[in-house]
């Protein structure tokens, strides 16, 4: 994603500054990386403009005008809120409905603890507690599809990715459901808040 | 296919991005509004198929017309097949995943012998039988081209129509000739005949071979009379005027050569006597400074790349190098992009040329010198002198570079132990080098990397008609290199032998060994050039299953008088030269390069090129 992203910009002319070390490269971050794998529907990405200037208000349509399909830039602001301010992320979780995976989701969810085991970056695993760690959720249907909304810990400090409580979920209930679908949905500050 | 479906299975592979499709410059149109869909094959990986400047600039020819759609087909990664085959997933193409099969034409290039079984794989997981014969509805079509196509005989029997030499124009002109053939009617034979009659078109199951009890071709013949005979290869005379794409598809995920790739000039006027490409892509012809200029700025424009290679067999004989460099840093550097310039030649490296491709990244340099003495490297014509090699480093060493890696051959003709030595002595006196300039940075070391292929004689070079050293002289010789070098700074890495075998039996084979490709293919041999999957005992037996001995083909010494399997092709390099060329080797007399002198390989019949440049 940064590799598009840098192509992006180049493409689209826009003059971004470039880091001054020994090896200069062009200052693209991310302030919350996306998963691979998984939808974004506010993702925020930092750049700097040169020319101090610079209207940047254009830098959407000139970055859509030459990026793929899929991908598209909503606005461009003067940064509101310091990274470390995130601290909580929504999801959009879809299932194929069988017609229990909702019953079986929201007595997974509402169990007292809910252990997932977290890969180290020792490479062993470690059990971590999820229960308390959700701050809330939502079950409903969509489409026919059944769908989990729930509001997660993300950022630098606590970040739990989706995929973990997935995981447990699968690991209780064999693999007769699967999820297809997951899309974040927004990124929120400790008082949920969005993230600008 | 569900396309939920097909992401939630994409999720439990590696490097998803392979399939995804939907990169930057990614042709999606409508299948409502063409007429002849194509896919483009490369059969291997997603990250090596992406590299390929071939495939670029195909994709974009084709696309170009509004009536075809060309699309792009990777060797499906082994953890990925397994999931097409256990979801009957069957092979699609990457920009709008449908099959394959339902295709016009499925395009395979042939860029190595040891992708041949990837070949069969991809036909097989399209649901496309394997053998033309077999292949009786007037569509897919079944074509590739490639260098390999100077002899692709072991693959005749899957083929309907190989391309020789370079595809711009007979490709269009194929498709062209089936438009007519699908709105009209007729038969694929009907449409096959009348193809063989485009120029650079090659049908092979037009003409029949016969053996001799030895094994030997004893002849090969046309089905008709009006068939082309020798087939010749088709070649663009003006570069300038010859189509290169603007925009290239910029991939997601890192791919071997990530960068807009340039080409400057096609053939090599060195004629080292080792390398197949200095032949069959003859005569040079270049392209202009302001032609190479317009179309690098379009390409980077384009793609958003950051830097820009600059591409053909031996960048620094480009006849305007200096100029061409300066045109190209007047934007480059403002634009922070970078310039890089592949098989550069040891003896032109100067000064001047470090300094322009020299940024602010310092890597390594590297170098073919290709033999280790001066006798063997006059044998293959490669024309350097150990003075320059050394001089070369000199200034590399002088202008910071600590590292250089050497690229040598083992196996080449005429060899001895004592050439092996000398690989190990040339790396020696480049240490010493670096060790004896006065103002050599301090507290570095420098390190000298020295990696050894293994030679394997190719159709259409002067050794064609040489034995390829067997796999126990290969083991011995590395070894024995391996007790040469005595000194911590100098690394080794070699060739696994076994490899350069199956690849020098494929350079070389004929028809027969079709039945061959089919036992390994059974026998789930695939991604043969990867070492991981290679396995040397299926292919053995597959050999002998069909009663076929594969030293036969690699390690026999060719008498100039016998028919080989490619002495129907025409790749206008004639064979008398080839001889004159391979008699000259064995004297160790070099031969002049095509801007000294000419030496009649016949590339002149193109009326064009290097051949009629002023001397």
């Amino acid at each position: 994603m940064n590799r598009l992203m840098i192509r992006l910009i180049r493409k689209s002319g826009i003059d971004i500054w470039y880091t001054e070390g020994f090896n200069p490269h062009p200052y693209v971050t991310f302030a919350l990386p996306l998963p691979l794998g998984f939808e974004g529907e506010y993702e925020i990405m930092d750049i700097r403009v040169m020319d101090d200037d610079y209207d940047i208000s254009l830098i959407p349509e000139k970055l859509n005008s030459v990026c793929p399909r899929y991908i598209h830039f909503e606005r461009a602001v003067e940064p509101q809120d310091k990274v470390g301010n995130i601290a909580f992320a929504s999801y959009d979780i879809l299932f194929d409905d069988n017609g229990e995976v909702s019953k079986a989701l929201s007595s997974f969810l509402s169990k007292p603890s809910i252990i997932a085991l977290k890969k180290t970056k020792k490479g062993d695993f470690k059990e971590i507690e999820l229960k308390d760690k959700i701050k809330s959720y939502e079950i409903s249907t969509k489409n026919g599809d059944t769908l989990l909304k729930i509001i997660l810990p993300a950022g630098s400090n606590d970040n739990v990715n989706p995929s973990l409580l997935l995981e447990a979920f699968y690991g209780e209930n064999t693999d007769v459901y699967y999820c297809f679908n997951v899309a974040r949905t927004d990124i929120l500050n400790a008082s949920l808040g969005r993230f600008i | 296919m569900d396309e939920k479906r097909f992401e939630q299975l994409l999720l439990t592979v590696q490097k998803p991005g392979r399939y995804s499709g939907g990169e930057i410059n990614s042709v999606v149109k409508d299948k409502k509004d063409v007429d002849v869909r194509f896919a483009f094959c490369f059969p291997d990986s997603y990250e090596v198929g992406m590299s390929h400047l071939g495939i670029k600039i195909l994709y974009s020819l084709f696309n170009e017309r509004p009536d075809i759609w060309c699309e792009r087909v990777f060797a499906p990664w082994t953890d990925f097949e397994a999931v097409m085959r256990s979801n009957d997933i069957p092979l699609f193409a990457l920009e709008s995943r449908d099959p394959v099969k339902d295709f016009d034409f499925i395009g395979f290039t042939l860029q190595y012998e040891l992708s041949y079984t990837n070949v069969l794989n991809m036909l097989e997981l399209a649901g496309v039988p394997l053998l033309a014969k077999d292949r009786t509805d007037f569509s897919p079509i079944v074509v590739a081209g490639g260098p390999c196509t100077c002899n692709a005989e072991p693959l005749a029997d899957f083929i309907d129509i190989f391309f020789l030499g370079e595809g711009e124009e007979a490709d269009l002109e194929v498709i062209d000739l089936y438009k007519k053939y699908k709105h009209n009617g007729g038969t694929k034979t009907d449409f096959l005949r009348e193809a063989s009659k485009i120029e650079g078109v090659y049908v092979p199951s037009l003409y029949d071979v016969k053996y001799n009890d030895d094994g030997t071709v004893s002849s090969v013949t046309p089905q008709f009379d009006d068939l082309p005979f020798p087939i010749r290869k088709r070649i663009e005379t003006d570069l300038d005027k010859t189509y290169y794409p603007d925009e290239f598809v910029v991939p997601y995920i890192e791919i071997i050569h990530d960068r807009a790739v340039q080409e400057i000039f096609r053939g090599c006027i060195r004629g080292c006597r080792f390398c197949q490409a200095g032949f069959i892509y003859r005569p040079v012809r270049e392209k202009s400074v302001d032609t190479i200029c317009r179309q690098a700025k379009a390409l980077c424009d384009s793609t958003g790349y950051d830097e820009i290679s600059l591409s053909s067999l031996s960048t620094s004989d480009y006849t305007d190098l200096e100029n061409l460099l300066n045109r190209l840093l007047e934007w480059t550097e403002k634009e922070r992009i970078s310039l890089s310039l592949p098989s550069l030649r040891i003896d032109k490296f100067s000064d001047e040329l470090l300094e322009k491709i020299n940024h602010d990244r310092k890597r390594g340099l590297t170098f073919a010198a290709e033999a280790g003495t001066q006798r063997l490297r006059d044998v293959i014509n490669k024309n350097i002198t150990e003075e320059e090699i050394l001089s070369t480093c000199k200034t590399a060493f002088e202008g910071g570079y600590t590292a250089v890696k050497l690229y040598f051959m083992m196996g080449l003709p005429t060899e001895t132990y004592d050439d092996i030595k000398g690989i190990a002595e040339l790396a020696q006196k480049i240490v010493d080098t670096f060790y004896q300039m006065p103002n050599k940075p301090k507290g570095k070391s420098v390190s000298v990397n020295i990696s050894v292929s293994n030679f394997v004689p190719k159709p259409f070079t002067p050794f064609q008609f040489h034995p390829q050293i067997t796999r126990d002289e290969i083991i011995s010789k590395q070894q024995y290199l391996k007790e040469c070098i005595h000194s911590r700074k100098i690394s080794y890495s070699y060739h696994e032998n076994k490899t350069s075998f199956l690849e020098g039996v494929f350079a070389r084979g004929d028809r027969r060994l079709s039945k061959v490709l089919i036992k390994a293919h059974e026998k789930g041999c695939k991604f043969d050039s990867w070492d991981e999957f290679f396995d040397l005992e299926k292919w053995l037996d597959a050999f002998n299953e069909c009663g076929l001995d594969p030293e036969f083909y690699a390690n026999r010494e060719r008498p100039y008088d016998e028919i080989n399997p490619w002495d129907h092709i025409d790749f206008c390099v004639s064979k008398e030269f080839l001889i004159r060329e391979n008699e000259n080797a064995k004297k160790a007399i070099t031969t002049p390069n095509c801007r000294q002198k000419c030496s009649g390989c016949g590339a002149n019949v193109f009326g064009k090129g290097v051949c009629f440049e002023k001397r």
